[in-house]
């Protein structure tokens, strides 16, 4: 599968929209193949509102210019983490950006919380 | 139908706060944000290439990838002529994208490094033909300026 496929599908549970992956979440925590650990995929991030996401002022708590991100965080609210194993079907688009893209998750799912500081990610990239 | 006229649920404006999933034990990356469109470049930081897509399978190396029920990794990093279709939409066939495999890349910051030199790779074709082919030819093109 091409990461693009995910990207941008629908997310539904039982039918419902909940929906679209604004990103994928990994973590270089896979098999060692090189001198880098191969990413895993951790989760999905949805957002309810929109598909795109910008510079992830939602995730990474970034509070200047000001207007813009209390802007950009109201557009994303409710974004948040549903992790991999939760996901129950993934497919149904062919091309990046399809509408039949679509991820249906698990009844019952959990949600976390989108941000990457909980996560721990590098501040360089 | 574009993604930005697809029907989209009501959210209400205030939002109980989420709990936070453990940390993994490895680094941490959003793909979209810390990878995609980042440039390539190889062992001796010359650039190769923009990183515009990942290939991701299960650790059996099946690429049919439906469900979460199984762990999946990133095995491949994908580049190829993607500025047509994202301007007019869709992607390129999987046949048109070159392959880096995943084990040749040695660190994720604001550029993503390969351990390989960049000659070698597919992604360079183009390159290494317009400078022999094309560039050679013309007088004065084999050698550094003076």
């Amino acid at each position: 599968m091409i990461l693009s496929d995910l990207v941008d599908a629908a997310v539904y549970e039982d039918g419902r929209q909940l929906g679209f992956v604004v990103d994928v979440r990994l973590a270089l925590d896979g098999p060692v193949t090189g001198l880098m650990a191969a990413p895993r995929i951790v989760g999905l991030l949805v957002s309810a509102r929109t598909s795109t996401s910008f510079m992830g002022y939602e995730r990474t708590g970034t509070n200047a210019p000001a207007v813009i991100a209390r802007y950009l965080a109201y557009r994303h609210r409710g974004t948040f983490l549903v992790l991999w194993e939760d996901v129950r079907t993934v497919g149904g688009g062919d091309a990046a950006g399809s509408a039949d893209a679509r991820v249906e998750l698990r009844p019952g799912f959990r949600r976390w919380s989108a941000a990457l500081e909980q996560h721990g990610t590098a501040s360089q990239a | 139908m574009s993604p930005r006229v697809r029907p989209r649920p009501r959210v209400p404006d205030e939002l109980p706060e989420l709990p936070p999933h453990l940390r993994p034990a490895g680094r941490v990356l959003d793909a979209r944000l810390h990878l995609l469109d980042r440039q390539i470049l190889d062992v001796e930081d010359v650039p190769v290439t923009t990183l515009d897509d990942l290939h991701v399978s299960y650790a059996d190396g099946d690429d049919d990838v439906t469900s979460g029920d199984r762990p999946a990794f990133v095995d491949q990093v994908l580049t190829g002529p993607v500025l047509v279709t994202r301007v007019f939409g869709g992607r390129p066939p999987a046949s048109r994208l070159v392959r880096i495999p995943w084990s040749d890349v040695v660190d994720v910051g604001v550029a993503v490094r390969l351990g390989v030199r960049g000659e070698g790779l597919d992604a360079t074709w183009v390159q290494r033909w317009l400078r022999d082919r094309v560039i050679g030819r013309i007088p004065g093109g084999r050698h550094d300026p003076e």
